[in-house]
């Protein structure tokens, strides 16, 4: 069996007083798609700045390939591209350019080759003939798709995303979530922070929920629903009951009394 | 290999100065910054000139001036460079791609203090070099002064600057970063408010006078004290001043001027490596906001909740009420000018303290306008986003538009009667003239108001990052249009009440005749400010309607 590519042990931030993520233990494996479940506020995107090294942990470790994000941070950046949920992007530079740039900070295949990359993303994207525009012009669809590509030409071992589809047309959607099956295919890692049940249903092989900063539940789609207390039929229903969500059910009750009244 | 993270910086720097039609704008920026440097040029070689002309004294005084702006730059620099480096360094939106990214630190750091100084230096590196040029011709200094000037200047802003975000990273360490940056925002402009007094305290119109040279340089050296040997723009200003004087070269301290930015940058690497990341880690922290607010007070009309909205998001905004200082600067030297003025040294004192008050409705009218487009007029673009909340809702953009203009109009009014009252007891004003006075600028000052909020309607950029950054060209459209309303304001009634002043004065009452002439001219001001207003704000409130 290979090392895994994601290990995290006892991993904490805190702020302050308030505690965003409380000692969670993760272990990903080459080739999966993983992930990341919770709702608003759980450490979801604390969590994933920490794996990408724009937050330092508060307690516990992290290695990426074996790499310890504490003693080799630049190895395990080398190793991970992260695609936030908010990217930012350099409104005065083409697309184009915005590749090259991304293309120089990553070193050690060559920047020719990783560009030849891109242009096979850009033209999966439609965005080839937009690539030597100013990035300022393009909408908010052709701007997850230009970060996206300029992750997926890097082909690092693994991906950190962050709600990937969001603004996303369905053409461009459909295209993401293939090239995430291919790529875990080919052995890349992913992991998918989202809120889209249906997308973790979809792609994930493995996915953890997080919810109050710890880890409430692990394992497959379906192991998972097997555990659910209630039954739960889909991904959904079981999300709603471990996040302690089953009040929406008195809610949705207490809300057609009220119309009902009306 | 240590250019590529300078590419976005070039890339977007020559894609912003070359895109299509900025040639022209390019051009025209060029030229007037030519002639701006032209102007300082002129200016500083006529005022050292007159200085060194008079006597020994002019001479020491020219060469206290020389050090007291090397030392002030040097600190406008240091302040600037610290606001501007903990945003480049930790708020930057860019660093979620860069420090993802496998960048040393040290390669990192270099990046952002240079591209920081390029920011916080180029304005004052052009603009400095014809003010400290014209001291050369001026004391027929040699061949190599402006070489020297060249090379010092730089590097002394250089030092500015890298001191300045060595600063930051230890300060970013121990405190958080966006807390840091106010902190320094906060004590760069009370900085700024106290070389704006003790400028206007010290009187330099007395300069004319050469028998009060001595007070001034007394003055002068007791504001430059601090400015030890160890400051770089002490050495700066010696090296250079000792060229000029004597044309001797104090090579150890042009050594010290050009090592020490060197040095400088090996501390910083060190400093980044060692502290960068757990500094960055803790600006990315938005849970620093632990205090929690009152649960607001229930009030059901909706114009106090717009008076309401409008005041917090104000006091709450660190960079909005902070101009309060500014602003308080502006009136204690704009009240503080009219106390100095020597009216009992002047022939017809009572006719020429008139006269100022007069013109005193144009300059707080001034005042007024200029203030109202730095609050008013980006009041409406700076709904932002939320601008839907309004257009969506059942209120009117009349009344909406209304309450704005209430919520400016009170604070203007009463600057405005503050500013004319205490200027009018100083300049000792009785009579028709403190009621024209009185008249004249708040009329102004309410229609400037409303001019301000009608071009902010009309001109809004709901999608500026901030205020400052909503001011285009519709701002500069206002401006244009508020002084000439003013003059026109001015012009008519100087006649009308020339005559009446003249007669009270005379005879110590009213002259029926003039008293009719200035009533007209009050009931044609009315109108037509009125008019003016009226015709403006209903363009505004066209404009807020959903196209």
């Amino acid at each position: 069996m290979s090392e895994p590519i994601l290990v995290t042990r006892q991993l904490s931030k805190q702020f302050d007083r308030f505690t965003a993520v409380n000692a969670i233990d993760l272990q990903i494996e080459q080739g999966e798609i993983f992930g990341f479940l919770g709702p608003n506020g759980a450490g979801k995107t604390t969590t994933i700045k920490m794996i990408a090294g724009l937050l330092q942990p508060t307690s516990g470790s992290l290695s990426i390939c074996g790499q310890s994000m504490a003693d080799s941070p630049m190895r395990c950046r080398q190793l991970t591209g992260y695609i936030p949920d908010r990217p930012f992007l350099y409104e005065k530079l083409t697309g184009a350019e915005y590749l090259s740039f991304i293309a120089s900070l990553y070193p050690g295949s060559s920047t020719k080759q990783t560009l030849e990359g891109a242009e096979r993303y850009l033209t999966l994207f439609d965005l080839h003939e937009w690539r030597n525009n100013l990035i300022e012009s393009y909408s908010h669809g052709m701007r997850q798709k230009l970060i996206m590509s300029s992750i997926f030409m890097l082909d690092q071992p693994l991906i950190v995303v962050d709600e990937p589809m969001v603004g996303l047309d369905p053409k461009s959607a459909k295209i993401v979530k293939e090239l995430f099956k291919t790529k875990a295919a080919e052995g890349t890692t992913i992991f998918l922070s989202t809120h889209s049940m249906e997308i973790a249903e979809e792609l994930c092989s493995r996915l953890s929920i997080i919810a109050a900063g710890r880890i409430i539940a692990s394992g497959t789609v379906q192991s998972l629903q097997e555990k659910a207390e209630h039954g739960a039929e889909n991904l959904e229903d079981l999300f709603l009951q471990l996040t302690g969500a089953f009040e929406l059910q008195d809610i949705i009750v207490a809300l057609r009394k009220d119309s009902t009244k009306n | 290999m240590y250019s590529r993270l300078f590419l976005p910086f070039v890339r977007t720097t020559s894609n912003r100065f070359l895109s299509v039609g900025s040639n022209l704008k390019t051009t025209l920026l060029g030229l007037l910054g030519l002639a701006i440097c032209v102007t300082l040029y002129l200016l500083t070689h006529r005022s050292v000139g007159y200085f060194q002309s008079q006597s020994e004294l002019g001479i020491i005084l020219s060469m206290k001036i020389y050090q007291m702006a090397w030392i002030t730059i040097f600190a406008m620099l240091v302040f600037s460079s610290m606001i501007t480096g903990v945003s480049t360094l930790y708020l930057s939106s860019d660093n979620e791609i860069i420090v993802a990214a496998p960048v040393d630190l040290p390669e990192l750091f270099r990046m952002r203090l240079i591209t920081t100084f390029i920011h916080t230096s180029w304005m004052i590196l052009i603009f400095s070099i014809p003010i400290f040029f014209a001291f050369g011709p001026v004391f027929d200094s040699g061949p190599l002064y402006l070489p020297l000037l060249l090379v010092t200047i730089p590097a002394t802003a250089f030092t500015a600057c890298a001191a300045a975000i060595l600063f930051v990273i230890m300060l970013v360490y121990l405190f958080p970063a966006r807390r840091t940056r106010d902190i320094i925002f906060y004590l760069s402009i009370c900085f700024f408010i106290f070389l704006y007094l003790i400028f206007r305290l010290m009187r330099p119109e007395d300069l004319v006078n050469p028998e009060k040279y001595g007070q001034f340089i007394e003055y002068m050296s007791a504001i430059s004290t601090p400015a030890g040997s160890w400051l770089p723009a002490t050495w700066t200003s010696n090296l250079l001043s000792s060229y000029l004087l004597d044309r001797q070269i104090d090579f150890l301290l042009l050594g010290l001027i050009l090592l020490t930015p060197l040095v400088l940058i090996f501390i910083g690497e060190f400093l980044m490596a060692r502290f960068f990341l757990s500094g960055f880690s803790k600006s990315q922290e938005s849970f620093g906001g632990t205090y929690r607010f009152r649960p607001p007070k229930q009030m059901k009309s909706a114009w106090r909740w717009i008076f309401r909205k409008e005041l917090i998001s104000f006091l709450r905004d660190s960079k909005e009420w902070s101009q309060f200082f500014m602003i308080g600067a502006l009136v204690i030297v704009y009240l503080y000018n009219f106390k100095v003025l020597p009216l009992e040294r002047t022939f017809g004192s009572t006719y020429v303290s008139n006269l100022i008050a007069f013109g005193n409705i144009g300059l707080s009218g001034f005042l007024a306008a200029s203030l109202a487009a730095r609050f008013v007029y980006p009041s409406i673009g700076a709904e932002g986003g939320a601008f839907y909340l309004i257009r969506s809702s059942p209120m009117s953009p009349a009344r909406f538009f209304f309450y704005k203009y209430l919520f400016y109009l009170v604070p203007f009014t009463i600057l405005t009667l503050v500013l004319i009252g205490i200027s009018n007891h100083f300049l000792k004003i009785s009579g028709p003239m403190w009621w024209i006075s009185l008249f004249g600028a708040t009329l102004i000052c309410w229609t400037v108001v409303a001019m301000a909020l009608s071009f902010g309607a009309i001109y809004a950029d709901y999608h500026a990052e901030n205020k400052s950054a909503s001011m285009g060209p519709g701002a500069v459209f206002y401006f244009f249009c508020a002084i000439t309303y003013m003059l026109v304001i001015l012009f008519t009634g100087i006649k009308p009440t020339y005559r009446l002043v003249r007669g009270w004065l005379r005879h110590d009452g009213l002259v029926l005749f003039d008293t009719l002439m200035v009533a007209g001219w009050v009931g044609v001001a009315l109108v037509l400010s009125a008019l003016i207003a009226l015709f403006l704000c209903i363009r505004g409130v066209r404009a807020l309607q959903p196209g």
